[in-house]
């Protein structure tokens, strides 16, 4: 059986298909109890505490400003779907020498439960229940995470996957790639130099300025 | 029942020269079959996610990466796949071949009607006389029979039938076409230009030759590039060229062209005696049923290491060793471009620039090293850069500290711009680089898999050693900063320029191809895609395979109509 077959008419296969459609249930709100993620290993089912989690972070991450934030519209239910399926190499086995702390977090493959460490790592770095804590207070704490993750030593540090998923789920949701962003599906045209001005948007749909920037 | 068919000529592949043979042929009057090993895809209604924005996608337009490293380890690996296009892309789970375990080759394939002609990366560069006249120079590799002044008229009638957007700049290492108008540089790009000219004159930053049309071709029925630069996905405008675009509607309009697809082409029959091809024996992919059609002639169009595939694959009592291979050199000599990340640094002093559109091209600075002086070390033949500065988008924010309101909205504005230089270096014609049938592995067909082993030599790293070296010279001197580069190329057919196996030549002893891309054994074989090829040059190579199949195809009418073949 090629897969071929199966691909011609729709782009993807009914694998996918099932992925997306729980990834599109979860964006629209409906409660993960309500969801079937048949295409994930049991293992890789987050918690409902951990698709609230996420949600928040993302949020913390992008808020909303003019334009929605990325809780608002799905993204931390984007963020575990694309981490179960390998986006930003996410299911990449553990580096042989990876410390002690990431370890006890691994997965059967050998990957990392990215959102089981980051529950962990941010209740510790709070000293209680990051989601009970005051709104000020986790937004340091995630703030001190991103910084010592950024520092030029921490190269590895899995929040830099986390905040990468994030990201790409925000800038290509319809919100984050359209109206945060600008995109446009057929510029009709090439326009080799112009001025920047004061209200000029990046696009989302610069393909090129998305895969090398 | 399978069926069967008499034709003036078989076509196997339905490619960019595939399609380009059909065409010339049934234009010439002859009744042509094409027979392609993949599934039909009609053009415009059957190009899926044209329309598709990301939010559209289950993944987002990056796919399922976990079913991806099953199922597509290799295809994954090429700039052009991701899930709006993966459709496009081989199984490569489904379609093995094999490799020496130390030295891997990614194979980028498309089976299905059109083949990589839908995927392909649209360049065009002729070649010049420094190409042909290569091997003869060093002395590495066979001397090729033709010259520039055998392929310039073909070139002219391919550049104006699928339409070249660039700028003349009179070069002799490239030379200029009868041009569309050029994507134009881009503000980082026209800098580059002038200081990069003006310390060093021999080198010139130039808009990308590429088939997409910058003014549409109404007689082709073909519209105006709207530079939305995602071409793979397919193009119902028709502005870049593809079998489906461009060549097939041609060839139909003659109503001299039957075309079969799902069947994959398992061997040609030989006959000795008259030592011409008699018949084409092929595979029903679906079905598993066989079944054969004979013609005149047969032009082999299959991709270079397809088309040795089937050569090899057609070996038999009076051929031991594969078809048309009295010579020994069938499988060997093959080539691929020695590629990598030369250069990529910031371009600051442009913040307040910007541009519109996709352009599906780039810069390229043409080959400068070893034309009239031997100025290369360590390597005797060319490299080239391809690439061009391109202004950072969102996705500089996963490289960058920060959460919340203000991250947010720098991340709204356009981000740095960049440079990106990346070499491709002419690969050395190798005896020791070469197919050959893996009789322990079969393939989807349970024929004996393909086994293909390659690897670079000194010459290609001295040559992308000195590619970093003078990337890096020429963007710190326009100003950039550079902050990466590297001298080490991407496995072999990383730069999906694999050729050679049925090499041209002058002599039977060691050719496999006559100048007229016919087999030195049969005359009434034809091959005329990357198999051909004799040397690699430094630049892309679909364009001269195109005008090497017109001129085979001219070749083959006159020898038929003389009654020779």
């Amino acid at each position: 059986m090629s897969d071929q077959a199966h691909i011609s008419n729709t782009g993807w296969n009914r694998r996918d298909f099932l992925g997306g459609a729980a990834l599109l249930a979860l964006a629209i709100g409906i409660p993960i109890a309500g969801v079937s993620l048949s295409t994930l290993d049991a293992d890789d089912a987050p918690s409902a505490r951990q698709v609230m989690l996420m949600s928040e972070v993302a949020q913390l991450v992008i808020p909303a400003t003019a334009t929605k934030g990325a809780g608002d519209v799905g993204v931390g239910a984007f963020v575990l779907l694309a981490m179960a399926h390998g986006l930003e190499n996410a299911r990449a086995p553990l580096a042989k020498d990876a410390p002690a702390g990431l370890q006890s977090f691994a997965r059967r493959d050998g990957s990392l439960d990215y959102a089981a460490w980051l529950e962990a790592e941010l209740n510790r770095r709070t000293g209680s229940d990051f989601l009970n804590a005051a709104p000020d207070k986790r937004r340091a704490v995630l703030s001190a995470l991103d910084a010592e993750a950024f520092a030029e030593s921490q190269n590895a540090n899995p929040w830099r996957t986390i905040k990468a998923l994030i990201l790409l789920g925000y800038y290509t949701s319809e919100e984050g790639g359209s109206r945060e962003l600008a995109y446009e599906h057929i510029p009709g045209k090439w326009v080799p130099d112009m001025p920047v001005e004061p209200d000029t948007r990046s696009y989302s749909s610069d393909w090129t300025g998305v895969e090398f920037g | 029942m399978a069926e069967t068919y008499e034709f003036d000529a078989i076509v196997v592949g339905s490619g960019i020269t595939g399609g380009y043979a059909a065409k010339e042929l049934t234009e010439a009057g002859l009744k042509v079959l094409m027979i392609e090993r993949g599934r039909d895809i009609k053009h415009g209604g059957d190009y899926a996610t044209e329309m598709k924005t990301p939010w559209e996608m289950p993944f987002r337009g990056s796919g399922d990466r976990a079913k991806y490293a099953e199922e597509f380890p290799v295809q994954m690996l090429n700039r052009h796949f991701n899930e709006f296009t993966a459709g496009h892309f081989v199984n490569d789970a489904e379609n093995p071949y094999t490799t020496p375990e130390d030295r891997a080759f990614n194979w980028f394939r498309s089976y299905q009607l059109g083949g990589r002609s839908l995927t392909w990366g649209r360049q065009c560069y002729r070649w010049s006389d420094y190409d042909f006249g290569a091997n003869k120079r060093d002395g590495v590799g066979n001397d090729w029979p033709i010259r520039y002044a055998d392929v310039a008229p073909y070139y002219d009638k391919v550049e104006a039938f699928i339409g070249v957007a660039g700028q003349k700049e009179g070069l002799a290492q490239l030379p200029d076409g009868p041009f569309l108008p050029p994507f134009e540089l881009n503000a980082v790009e026209q800098s580059l230009r002038a200081k990069i000219g003006a310390k060093w004159p021999d080198r010139v930053v130039t808009p990308g030759r590429v088939a997409n049309l910058t003014q549409s071709k109404d007689d082709e029925g073909r519209g105006q590039c709207q530079s939305r630069a995602i071409c793979a996905r397919g193009c119902s405008y028709g502005a870049y060229f593809s079998t489906q675009s461009s060549t097939l509607p041609a060839a139909m309009k003659t109503g001299r062209l039957t075309v079969i697809t799902d069947k994959v082409v398992e061997k040609l029959d030989y006959d000795p005696a008259t030592k011409r091809i008699t018949g084409v024996r092929f595979i029903d992919r679906l079905t598993g049923e066989r079944g054969r059609a004979t013609s005149r002639i047969v032009f082999l169009n299959a991709g270079a290491f397809n088309s040795v595939h089937i050569l090899l694959n057609s070996a038999d009592d009076t051929n031991p060793n594969g078809l048309a291979n009295s010579s020994g050199v069938l499988g060997t000599h093959i080539m691929d471009h020695a590629s990598t990340l030369s250069a990529i640094a910031i371009m600051p002093g442009f913040e307040d620039r910007t541009s519109f559109g996709n352009r599906p091209s780039g810069a390229i600075i043409p080959r400068f090293r070893n034309l009239d002086t031997m100025d290369g070390v360590g390597h005797t033949r060319g490299y080239s850069y391809q690439g061009g500065a391109l202004q950072s988008g969102w996705s500089r924010g996963k490289r960058e500290a920060g959460i919340g309101e203000d991250y947010k909205n720098a991340l709204q504005k356009p981000g740095p711009w960049r440079a990106v230089f990346v070499a491709f270096a002419e690969c050395m014609p190798r005896v020791t680089n070469r197919l050959t049938l893996d009789k322990a592995k079969k393939d989807a067909q349970g024929l004996p898999a393909l086994n293909i082993d390659m690897a670079f030599g000194k010459e290609e790293h001295a040559a992308l050693a000195d590619a970093k070296a003078e990337a890096e010279a020429m963007l710190t001197h326009a100003g950039g900063k550079v902050i990466m580069g590297f001298d080490k190329p991407g496995a072999p057919g990383s730069a999906i320029h694999e050729m050679g196996g049925a090499r041209m030549g002058f002599y039977p002893k060691d050719s496999v191809l006559n100048q007229w891309s016919q087999a030195h054994d049969a005359p009434n074989l034809f091959v005329t895609d990357g198999a051909q090829m004799a040397s690699s040059a430094c630049q892309n190579p679909s364009l001269t395979y195109m005008a090497l199949t017109v001129r085979a195809c001219e070749a083959a009418v006159r020898m038929m109509k003389a009654g020779e073949i």
